[in-house]
């Protein structure tokens, strides 16, 4: 097991839309050691998925990726389309937001699970449902025997999602990624599929990536955050860090946006005012000036670069957030 | 297919069985329901052709004794037929015996019409059949390779030849197979029938060129459905990205996924489609001497027999009801989300 | 367009997100060509079979001499040659698309206007009413219109006139079909409420608000369905309806060829290929049509 086992350095990502060239990501650099859990804040549009994609080998051919991903020492970009796909699901396996969608509703949960293991080796249809029974165990299903042999539909939304997480990990993989795992569950399945997660990670080894709009999901899991804005990295920290020491203007409206139970009740909720930016029109400067309330002409012109100002904390803005006294 | 096959554990049975009888319970209402608006469709197809066969010039016993007949003659025939009844009568007569299965006999030949029924319907079956066979085993490789490349060379090809088939008439295909095969080259013959009790290879040479005429245009249509349906799942459908995600390779996607749902869809059009295709059997059979249920029936036309018309009329629209039914029904039993009813905790 | 290419690009398999700019561009070019092209071609038929016959130099496709009957292609003055009978191959060809797109014009017009309207009101009044449309329409659908064609044929005689009734059989309820569909989905729309809301008499409802917004369905569907129609003539004459000989149509033509197809083939093959064309116009402007329109 090497050091580091996953980094991404300069990762830019462009689509054609419409006729437009779309950069989903402009410059994304992370990097995360075996067991760590990093997770991957931003708003819809912010390019948290499609990083999450590429990662992945997932994206189209027509995306052009530029940038480095070296996973385990190899690296990705660039790699043929056949390589790329003894990657998935083998060194990378991915966990998506939907699981009544994501599962095929026409094929047995057993059959959905036995096929991500029969891609990757050579098992026996009884050999893999054998370990199949295993992944499903192993992601507490209750009544596992019999969820073999139904369909999606019979299984509620929390026990679809553990499916899920169980093909992901039906190959072994070194890294997985949560999309919004938990984003379709209600909150007490929420932290209960959190807590498989990170259980399986400790007894696993495995990297877990979690890719959330929550900040209060990534306090509670994460070991390093990284915020993302417009395609951008724009904030890096160990989570404590991170949380003790807000810095981006952004990050900061994003806490703030949490409701908390010490505020009076009745306080109006503060969201981030303004929209995600058109990531087909690249402006220079600052992608958040027009939502920030710390802008300035500075702010406009230049855009500010992503590095470490303090140790491990990193941050991409003119003007930082002050340390301020936190309830 | 899936793991149809695995021994299911005893408290899986019963909690199918469970289900199974929960979803099977709604299921026959449904059917029971959609039978029962049936049946007053079976009755206005038969009362309608039923008007429009006795607006007819001319009756059964005309055409039985020709133009020589004396108007007494034609009486004596027609009141022995039943001919002379009023409209109505013979509506309710022929009714009443039709919904217990007696179809009264032809006018012209006395022979029973469920008997001629019984000849001639196996006969248009396995031509239907035949041609539904040859469109849908070619349709589904077809429009599997075309969803694999969309707009790639094989899409495109496919896409411009089943346009063209979709625009030839089935009877000029006939025609055109006919000279070509049967005149020009004389490898297939071009007029008649064999049974295939008698032998099933000539059986099947004589019922290749019909077959093909009916089956060109269903392979065309069915090709054109299926590559689209394929490709809207491969593109929209949230379970493909997953199927992706386990490195599994694109075809398998295609074929282990998309297929088994796309297949759905074109199961349902085919059966409704059997309706209007008896209607071009009917010209096929003709030009290719087919004893089927169309020879029969323009036949049947010629002598005003009305027993064997109302018979031949009754089972088509039959077959049509059911066909719809069978559609309704088969999407309902096939599609797992239906068939094993709620999700149980 | 602050959004992202949605996961369903990302998926993989679609060729949407390949455009280049130009292509966006090439593409809407290619959606105008799509109509453009087959519409060029129905117009051309149609001046053919139309407008030429009147202008330029036909002779009529009836009345030929029997001397100079089965003359092959390219004889002098016959450049596709004469029918046994004596008439001009290419004046009964163009005589016949006339015919038989006058026909399948007058079935479509009628369904159109008779079906959508019938469907429209079964799909915009609901209840019982649309309840016994749908049944009566299910009734004529199962209902094997070869009979009634046949009967006609044999009960009216062959005309014009009877194979329009006959095809009217299978292009109203259709047409009725699809009408009661779109009208069900344009009627849940707040627009509809809101008119309705206000007081709009029914007559106006229909025409002026449901009309329009079924309109394109109703015309792709009209298009797509002259094909169908033309090959549904032909069929009839097959079983004694259709156009009566000697005037021509392509279908009766092709019927009628039957019998001398060993002998002379061309007597099939011309109005076959001549109705083969007509139809895949027809199809490709249909589908030309619903790409255009279904994706606004």
């Amino acid at each position: 097991m090497s050091e580091s086992l996953l980094e991404v350095s300069d990762l830019r990502v462009d689509f054609r839309h419409d006729g437009r060239l779309v950069r989903a990501v402009d410059g994304l650099t992370y990097s995360m050691r075996p067991g760590q859990t990093v997770a991957v804040i931003g708003e819809s549009g912010s390019g948290k998925t499609v990083s999450a994609r590429a990662i992945m080998g997932l994206l189209p051919p027509s995306a052009k990726v530029t940038g480095s991903i070296r996973f385990d020492e190899v690296e990705m970009v660039g790699l043929s389309e056949k390589a790329l796909r003894s990657h998935r699901g083998c060194g990378v396996a991915m966990v998506f937001q939907d699981p009544t969608r994501s599962l095929n509703p026409t094929m047995r949960i057993g059959a959905q699970i036995r096929e991500a293991i029969q891609t990757h080796e050579k098992a026996s249809r009884g050999s893999a449902q054998d370990r199949a029974l295993e992944l499903l165990e192993l992601v507490r299903l209750p009544a596992a025997r019999e969820r073999l042999e139904q369909y999606p539909h019979q299984l509620s939304g929390g026990m679809r999602q553990r499916v899920m997480i169980a093909i992901a990990l039906a190959a072994s993989p070194r890294l997985l990624i949560a999309d919004e795992a938990t984003t379709a569950l209600d909150v007490t399945t929420q932290a209960q599929i959190m807590e498989l997660l990170r259980d399986l990670q400790q007894r696993l080894g495995m990297g877990l990536i979690m890719i959330s709009h929550d900040l209060g999901l990534a306090a509670s899991f994460a070991d390093d955050v990284v915020v993302m804005y417009a395609g951008r990295a724009v904030e890096r920290a160990p989570t404590q860090m991170l949380f003790a020491h807000v810095r981006m203007p952004y990050t900061r409206a994003l806490l703030d946006a949490i409701p908390r139970l010490e505020n009076e009740s009745h306080a109006p909720l503060a969201a981030v005012p303004g929209q995600p930016p058109n990531l087909a029109l690249r402006e220079p400067g600052c992608p958040f000036t027009p939502r920030c309330p710390s802008a300035t002409d500075r702010c406009r012109e230049h855009a500010p670069v992503f590095e470490e100002h303090e140790p491990e904390h990193l941050w991409a803005c003119w003007h930082p957030c002050e340390d301020r006294v936190r309830l | 297919m899936s793991s149809a096959s695995a021994p299911l554990s005893a408290p899986l049975a019963a909690r199918a069985g469970r289900a199974g009888r929960l979803a099977g319970s709604p299921t026959l209402r449904f059917i029971l329901r959609r039978l029962l608006a049936a049946i007053p469709v079976l009755f206005g197809v038969t009362f309608l052709s039923f008007v429009v066969m006795n607006s007819l010039p001319g009756d059964a016993a005309q055409e039985l004794l020709g133009a020589q007949a004396t108007p007494s003659e034609i009486h004596q025939l027609e009141a022995k037929l039943g001919l002379d009844k009023p409209f109505l009568t013979r509506y309710w007569d022929w009714l009443h015996q039709a919904v217990i299965g007696h179809l009264g006999h032809s006018l012209s030949s006395g022979q029973s019409v469920a008997s001629i029924l019984g000849s001639d319907l196996p006969v248009t079956f396995e031509l239907v059949g035949f041609a539904f066979l040859i469109s849908l085993a070619l349709a589904v490789p077809i429009a599997l390779v075309s969803a694999r490349n969309p707009n790639g060379v094989a899409d495109r090809l496919s896409m411009i030849f089943s346009m063209a088939g979709l625009s030839v008439a089935p009877y000029v295909l006939a025609l055109v197979l006919i000279y070509v095969f049967a005149v020009k080259l004389g490898v297939l013959p071009a007029i008649g029938w064999v049974p295939p009790g008698q032998s099933l290879w000539q059986n099947i040479r004589f019922l290749i060129l019909p077959a093909v005429s009916i089956g060109l245009g269903l392979l065309c249509f069915y090709t054109r459905l299926l590559r689209a349906d394929l490709l809207e799942q491969m593109q929209g459908e949230d379970y493909v990205v997953t199927a992706r995600a386990k490195g599994l390779r694109p075809w398998r996607v295609l074929t282990r996924h998309a297929l088994r749902n796309s297949l759905f869809g074109l199961i349902t059009v085919v059966a409704l489609n059997l309706g209007t295709l008896l209607g071009f059997t009917v010209v096929i059979e003709d030009i290719f001497g087919i004893p089927g249920i169309g020879h029969e029936l323009l036949q049947a036309i010629d002598n005003r027999d009305i027993p064997v018309i109302e018979g031949i009329v009754f089972v088509f629209a039959v077959i049509v009801v059911l066909a719809n039914l069978a559609a309704d029904v088969l999407y309902s039993v096939l599609d797992p989300r239906i068939r094993y009813g709620q999700p149980t905790e | 367009m602050a959004n992202l290419p949605s996961d369903l690009v990302v998926a993989g398999v679609a060729p949407r997100a390949d455009e280049a700019a130009a292509d966006r561009v090439a593409g809407r070019w290619r959606g105008r060509i799509g109509v453009i092209v087959p519409a060029a071609m129905v117009g051309f038929i149609f001046l053919l079979c139309f407008v030429w016959p009147i202008i330029g130099p036909v002779p009529p496709p009836t009345g030929g001499n029997i001397l100079s009957s089965n003359l092959p292609a390219f004889s002098p003055g016959h450049f596709l040659g004469t029918d046994p009978v004596g008439n001009d191959e290419w004046s009964r060809l163009l005589y016949g698309g006339r015919a038989s797109l006058e026909i399948a014009l007058a079935v479509q017009a009628i369904g159109l206007v008779l079906g959508g309207l019938i469907g429209a009101i079964a799909g915009y009044l609901g209840g019982w009413r649309d309840a016994t449309i749908m049944r009566v329409l299910d009734v004529l659908i199962a209902f094997p219109g070869l009979v009634l064609a046949v009967a006609i044929a044999q009960g009216l005689g062959p005309s014009k006139l009877h194979t329009i009734w006959a095809l009217c059989f299978f292009s109203v309820p259709a047409a009725a079909r699809i009408s009661r569909a779109a009208t069900l989905r344009v009627r849940e729309q707040t627009f509809i409420t809101a008119a309705r809301l206000s007081g709009t008499s029914f007559p106006r409802m229909l025409l002026g608000h449901i009309a329009p917004n079924i309109l394109p369905q109703l015309l792709t569907y009209a298009l797509l369905g002259m094909g169908i129609i033309m090959i549904l003539e032909g069929a009839l004459s097959f079983v004694g309806l259709g156009v009566p000989p000697p005037a021509p149509s392509w279908g009766n033509m092709i019927a009628q060829g039957q019998s001398t197809l060993s002998a002379a083939p061309r007597y099939v093959f011309l109005p076959s290929a001549a109705l083969f064309i007509t139809v895949v116009s027809f199809n490709l402007l249909g589908e030309g049509l619903r790409a255009r329109w279904g994706s606004q």
